[in-house]
């Protein structure tokens, strides 16, 4: 979900924690060690890494954003993941997954 | 952004658990962003923010620094950490298939029953100190430490020492399952060397010692 937030681009620790509550419709809500933890593990794994930083109210801030690798994965991924969505709702007879751009 | 110097400072020293090295790079922003998230007028950590982060700091402390090329470090990390699981399994069956060992001990061989109980009291204090030593193995071999690597072998050699006084004896101290789960300790034992001692694994622990 930390990658589905740095999709559309570069963000710093408190925005994704924001899309990911976001993107998961409030179910998810990251806590800082939680997320750092698992950036750390991301960036370790060469699936993102630092695009920028900067000093915001004496604060550090930097930005996260996907490597191609890390793009490459989260598409496989998504793939996966609407191609099983597709086979459960075609089982259960409710037509093919829209897919809305 | 919540400004209270007392929240920062007891966020601070929340932060403080973190490994040096990971805090040195990281803590200013993990500060940054735990200020955005508190309410306004908030004084204290929350309970479930403060668990978050002490939860966080204990898994970077103890966390392999393995990268993804270390895969056969990584899997036999996975299997030193089975191993400690496997010790406690052997070390609860062992125990609680003693009495019946004693019971046929004192009817078939009561004579070899003073040497049984001396392996028994072995095995009680022996195996808690092998599941802490499975566990510290994983540790320093996932810091790419060579002594941790080398220390395999005797730990290997009296696995095998022993296991096979065992089957030489007929088995007689211990319990069909007590027996089952050391030989899969002893096969646990012998991929997790063949890992960290296959020519993929030397890069690691030479490139942790330069590092050193």
């Amino acid at each position: 979900m930390i990658m589905t937030a740095l999709a559309q681009g570069s963000q710093h620790g408190y925005r994704i924690m924001t899309e990911v509550e976001e993107i998961s419709g409030g179910r998810v809500t990251l806590r800082a060690g939680t997320l750092y933890t698992a950036l750390d593990r991301l960036r370790a794994d060469g699936l993102i890494d630092v695009d920028r930083q900067e000093i915001v109210d004496n604060r550090l801030r930097r930005y996260y954003r996907l490597t191609p690798e890390g793009t490459e994965r989260l598409a496989a991924e998504a793939a996966r993941l609407h191609a099983n969505a597709t086979a459960a709702l075609s089982r259960l007879n409710l037509g093919t997954l829209e897919v809305t751009t | 952004m919540n400004d209270s110097p007392e929240l920062e400072k007891r966020y601070r020293r929340l932060l403080a658990l973190y490994p040096r090295s990971y805090r040195s790079q990281n803590e200013e922003e993990i500060l940054g962003v735990l200020l955005d998230t508190a309410r306004e007028g908030q004084r204290r950590p929350g309970v479930a923010a403060s668990a978050d982060l002490i939860r966080a700091a204990a898994w970077l402390g103890l966390r392999p620094e393995l990268p993804r090329s270390a895969h056969t470090v990584r899997g036999a990390i996975r299997l030193m950490c089975i191993g400690a699981v496997l010790e406690a399994a052997a070390l609860v069956t062992y125990l609680v298939t003693a009495s019946s060992v004693r019971s046929v001990m004192l009817r078939t061989d009561p004579a070899q029953w003073p040497a049984v109980l001396l392996h028994i009291r072995a095995v009680e204090i022996g195996g808690p100190l092998l599941m802490v030593l499975w566990l510290w193995l994983a540790w320093a071999n996932g810091r790419g430490k060579d002594a941790a690597r080398r220390a395999l072998i005797p730990l290997f050699g009296l696995t095998t020492l022993g296991f096979a006084f065992v089957l030489a004896t007929g088995g007689v101290s211990h319990s069909p399952a007590d027996l089952i789960v050391t030989g899969v300790v002893w096969l646990f034992q012998i991929m997790t060397l063949v890992l960290v001692f296959l020519p993929a694994s030397d890069p690691y622990y030479r490139r942790q010692a330069a590092r050193r």
